[in-house]
């Protein structure tokens, strides 16, 4: 595992964020812009499952609408990620944050699939409608939203003890 | 008076702990996803481009409460980061940048975009002039607030 990520260290994308002033902040930025645009309107999924927003307009009319707007930003931070992951991938892997942001995603991930694959895909029709669906579905929104939010301040805990900048 | 304000007893507590400064940002960048996403949800719907199908008040009013709730959550605990290190901020001409599109942005929003969601009067074109601006306004602050925190 360490060979690993010792190779993936020394990549010359790896090298080149290390070393470049401006290869690290633009990666770094590129990754924030991604995080705003995909859970920045994957919550109105969200919050229109929860019954909470949008209740005027049908749960897949609202993911239908959205999810081109939210993919587009997940594609944006995972590669970003994944170039950071590269230049840092040994420290990384030791900090506890890194870890913990890793399992929210993971976490969110699962529940967004079970969600399509088990409940939405069998019983949508019942509640794609309603303004408060059911609590299989509202407590899938609040997960999601919880996972995410756990994701971000993982992420932002993890900048502060892996680069012990103020 | 940015001098004073790092001397205050709120400074000095965020200024010695990175644990505190740690937990403050990552409790601005909740609020200010929030405010974002918002803000992308009413724009891309006054430019006709999301849920074209509903009037755009129902879309633009829960996302200007989410503006609202997501400003608030970004204004207070910005303001106890900034508190720790005002002198140097106040000086980055990244975080003056950063200041007036924030100011820019919610005026124009509160102002126009909202008003152009609630008059049924308003032609489809003002309004997508409207999301056109609010969505440039709100991409350069999001910019503006990296550049800031990435190249002080």
């Amino acid at each position: 595992m360490l060979a690993v990520l010792e190779w993936l260290e020394n990549t010359r994308l790896a090298i080149l964020i290390q070393e470049s002033q401006y290869g690290f902040p633009f990666v770094v930025a590129v990754h924030i812009l991604g995080l705003t645009v995909s859970v920045g309107t994957l919550l109105w999924v969200d919050l229109r499952m929860l019954g909470v927003a949008l209740r005027g307009l049908r749960v897949s009319a609202v993911y239908r609408g959205l999810a081109p707007w939210f993919f587009a930003g997940f594609a944006l931070m995972f590669v970003s990620g994944a170039a950071l992951f590269t230049a840092f991938a040994t420290s990384a892997f030791a900090n506890l944050y890194f870890r913990l942001k890793l399992v929210a995603l993971l976490l969110a991930g699962v529940n967004a699939l079970v969600f399509h694959v088990v409940v939405a895909a069998k019983t949508s029709a019942k509640w794609d409608d309603a303004a408060r669906p059911p609590a299989g579905v509202r407590i899938a929104g609040l997960t999601s939203i919880v996972l995410w939010a756990g994701v971000i301040v993982a992420g932002r805990m993890m900048s502060y003890t892996m680069f012990s900048y103020p | 008076m940015f001098t004073w304000l790092e001397t205050t007893s709120v400074a000095t507590t965020v200024a010695s702990s990175i644990a505190i400064t740690a937990s403050l940002s990552a409790i601005h960048l909740i609020g200010y996803t929030l405010a974002t996403g918002g803000a992308l949800a009413a724009n891309l719907r006054l430019l006709g481009v999301l849920f074209r199908g509903r009037p755009a008040i129902e879309v633009v009013g829960p996302a200007t409460r989410a503006i609202a709730l997501g400003l608030t959550i970004s204004l207070v605990t910005g303001v106890l980061l900034f508190s720790a290190r005002a002198s140097d901020a106040s000086a980055n001409g990244a975080f003056r940048l950063k200041m007036v599109l924030l100011i820019a942005a919610g005026v124009f929003h509160f102002t126009v975009s909202r008003g152009s969601a609630a008059r049924a009067s308003v032609s489809a074109q003002r309004a997508r002039g409207a999301g056109a601006i609010g969505l440039a306004l709100w991409l350069g602050l999001a910019v503006a607030a990296c550049v800031f925190i990435l190249l002080e």
